[in-house]
């Protein structure tokens, strides 16, 4: 079976690579951006399964690629995990009502991370049926 | 009227004396407009007005008397100097004006109009630096908050980096590590992780100074709590030699807290128990209800430890403050914002802390928290003109998440669910409880409903209409509805001897009682019939 491709979106390039580390020793497929603009290309190139999203990025911040990802017919069916420094209390609600499917703060638990992306992946959501 | 004049405000009774400080506020340098008045109450109406530059105030009047007067002027009209003019030379009332915030004391046979004069533009200037450094110290304060909150969120990223490669190195990601590189790389997560805690304690501390702190409220039965805490902290009291233990009363009612908050607030104090508690010692944690105090519940954590020396005593829930003498282990040292956080929080659930603690003997800390208690919310719902309504009703709203995929959504989507579900009912007839504590995944809301099983069947329907209507529910919610009538107490039948005896003393306060009673015993029932079962609350957990 073909493994799930993750897209990894986070200005910090140390941070990408720290997180590329861990998803590939999970068997995950990663791709990356480091900032809002490339996020998209990267997402419209690359078709990942799932994307993992920093909110503060140059060229179009986190709730701007959330908008963007939510009105392309070709990337609004793709799960998004917002990953950030920031405040939960100011910017949870406002990330999941954008549309992300989770929300965590850095630095997040491992393993807690690895529990979401796992049910949060497409393939683990067969027993779902979808919305007429 | 000139526009550069002085605008006076003069509130003085004695014609003689309005007519003689006119005459020496016309003598003196300034342009003044006298608008004088004779009774307090036309003087704050006329503040209501218009803001005068000055206030020259009489303080007996025919209206009001001494520092009252001055006081409801000084409240009517913040911001504008105050200048007292008396007969009375007493120099003990004119310090007490002057700190509650007269800008000056003159005695009216001693006014002259240069003195006068001067009073009144000191009195200006006075009130104009004191605007700014008020301005310039809240201004500061924002500034402070906005900066914490900026450091706390910068720092967070290079402790991301640090979490992030020192896990992948101790979860042998880069290749095998000696037991000896484990060790030491164990030893950098955990200050890692202090300084996330810190990182963490500084925004919240930040916030609470700002009143920034939202609580989320549930019903919890606090030995709950207690036991997680305590099961969290045995290690920790356990590696040091220190017993742990807990005292329950079983028969506590539920409190209305956020678990969250007062998990932190045990975590805490324990943590704070056995760091001062030699080895061989023991901190115990108690939950219990007072007599005279049948509002609250009282938890207290008590250690057999060092003691709060004297002088500390009143430091210990300040900000920042932490006993450097009696911290021997300086690797679990935090920044000293424990206490006062768990101040805040206590207070802000509109419950109370304090210590009592003697040198060489120990230290117990109490909290109170609001007991939780449906009788007096249900009380006028369920009642109607003196007695209780015909039927009631329990509706049970459970969520369910229809795959692990809903998880990272879940609090979003049954919050709002909550607040779908308070609209969809009347609000003089039916109760939404607030959410009991949730276990898992799932979310049960509760509904006591004045009406009978058979109309209950339209507001169960009107009801899941709307929260299918909720956004998500219908891909991330299973909904179960259910509805079980609620036995109400006998009035007739329930106390024959009370009955026999009150029945034509129409007594009104005893029905009242009898009536308070029956709500009792309904919420009683309610409450049984809202727990789970014990054998669903295991299958949920272990799925």
């Amino acid at each position: 079976m073909a493994s799930s491709k993750i897209l990894i979106v986070d200005d910090d390039p140390d941070l990408r690579q720290a997180l590329k580390l861990r998803l590939r020793a999970n068997h995950y497929d990663t791709v990356h951006a480091g900032d809002g603009y490339s996020a998209i290309a990267q997402a419209h190139k690359e078709q990942p399964n799932l994307i993992i999203l920093d909110l503060g990025l140059p060229a179009g911040d986190g709730y701007v690629v959330l908008d963007r990802l939510q009105h392309d017919d070709k990337l609004s069916s793709i799960p998004v995990i917002v990953l950030t420094a920031r405040d939960p209390q100011s910017s949870e609600q406002r990330a999941l009502q954008a549309g992300a499917a989770a929300f965590f703060q850095k630095p997040a638990d491992n393993a807690e991370l690895l529990e979401v992306i796992r049910a949060t992946l497409p393939r683990a959501t067969t027993v779902t049926p979808m919305p007429s | 009227m000139n526009d550069q004049s002085t605008q006076v405000l003069l509130i003085e009774d004695n014609p003689g004396d309005a007519d003689l400080v006119r005459l020496r506020l016309v003598e003196g340098k300034s342009l003044v407009d006298v608008n004088c008045v004779n009774r307090l109450s036309d003087g704050l109406a006329a503040l209501k007005e218009r803001s005068p530059a000055v206030i020259l105030l009489d303080l007996n009047l025919p209206d009001s008397h001494g520092a009252e007067t001055y006081r409801k002027v000084l409240e009517s009209a913040p911001g504008v100097p105050v200048v007292i003019l008396s007969g009375q030379d007493d120099e003990v009332l004119a310090i007490k004006a002057l700190h509650q915030g007269v800008q000056d004391y003159l005695v009216k046979g001693s006014i002259s109009s240069s003195s006068l004069d001067r009073a009144m533009r000191y009195a200006v200037e006075r009130q104009a630096l004191l605007r700014s450094l008020e301005m310039g110290r809240k201004q500061q304060l924002e500034f402070k908050n906005q900066f914490l909150s900026h450091v706390s969120h910068e720092l967070r990223t290079p402790l991301t980096c640090i979490h992030q490669y020192v896990t992948i190195l101790l979860d042998g990601l880069a290749g095998e590590i000696q037991p000896e590189q484990r060790d030491h790389l164990k030893t950098i997560l955990r200050s890692v992780n202090q300084l996330g805690a810190m990182v963490r304690d500084l925004l919240e501390a930040t916030r609470a100074e700002s009143g920034k702190i939202r609580l989320a409220p549930r019903c919890i039965a606090i030995g709950d709590l207690i036991q997680s805490a305590v099961a969290m902290m045995q290690a920790t009291a356990g590696q040091k030699g220190v017993g742990l233990e807990v005292g329950l009363d079983t028969t506590l009612p539920l409190v209305h807290a956020d678990p969250d908050r007062i998990l932190g607030i045990l975590i805490n104090l324990i943590d704070n128990a056995v760091k001062f508690t030699p080895s061989g010692g023991a901190v115990t944690v108690k939950a219990c209800a007072v007599a005279a105090d049948p509002e609250f519940a009282y938890i207290s954590v008590t250690d057999t430890g060092c003691g709060i020396a004297a002088d500390a005593k009143p430091l210990i829930f300040e900000r920042l403050y932490q006993d450097v003498n009696a911290v021997v282990d300086s690797s679990r040292k935090g920044l000293g914002l424990g206490l006062f956080m768990a101040k805040e929080l206590v207070g802000l659930h509109g419950g109370r802390i304090w210590f009592v603690s003697e040198p060489g003997e120990g230290t117990v800390f109490s909290f109170t928290l609001p007991l939780y208690s449906l009788a007096k919310l249900l009380f006028p719902i369920i009642t109607h003109q003196g007695r209780l309504r015909d039927a009631v009703v329990l509706l049970k709203v459970v969520l369910r998440p229809r795959s692990e995929a809903s998880r990272g959504r879940w609090k979003d989507i049954s919050q709002r669910c909550l607040e779908t579900l308070h609209r969809c009912v009347y609000l003089d007839k039916d109760l939404v409880l607030p959410p009991m504590a949730a276990a898992g995944l799932e979310e049960t809301f509760l509904v006591v409903a004045s009406t009978d099983m058979e109309r209950v069947q339209t507001m169960m329907t009107r009801i899941r209409e709307q929260l299918e209507k909720v956004a998500d529910v219908n891909t991330h919610v299973r909904l179960d509805l259910t509805a079980a009538a609620v036995t109400l107490p006998d009035p007739g039948g329930r106390d024959l001897g009370s009955e026999n005896g009150s029945k034509h003393a129409g007594n009104h306060a005893g029905n009242e009682d009898s009536l308070k009673g029956q709500v009792q015993e309904v919420a009683n029932r309610v409450i049984e019939m809202a727990r789970p079962a014990p054998a669903a609350r295991r299958s949920s957990k272990s799925h």
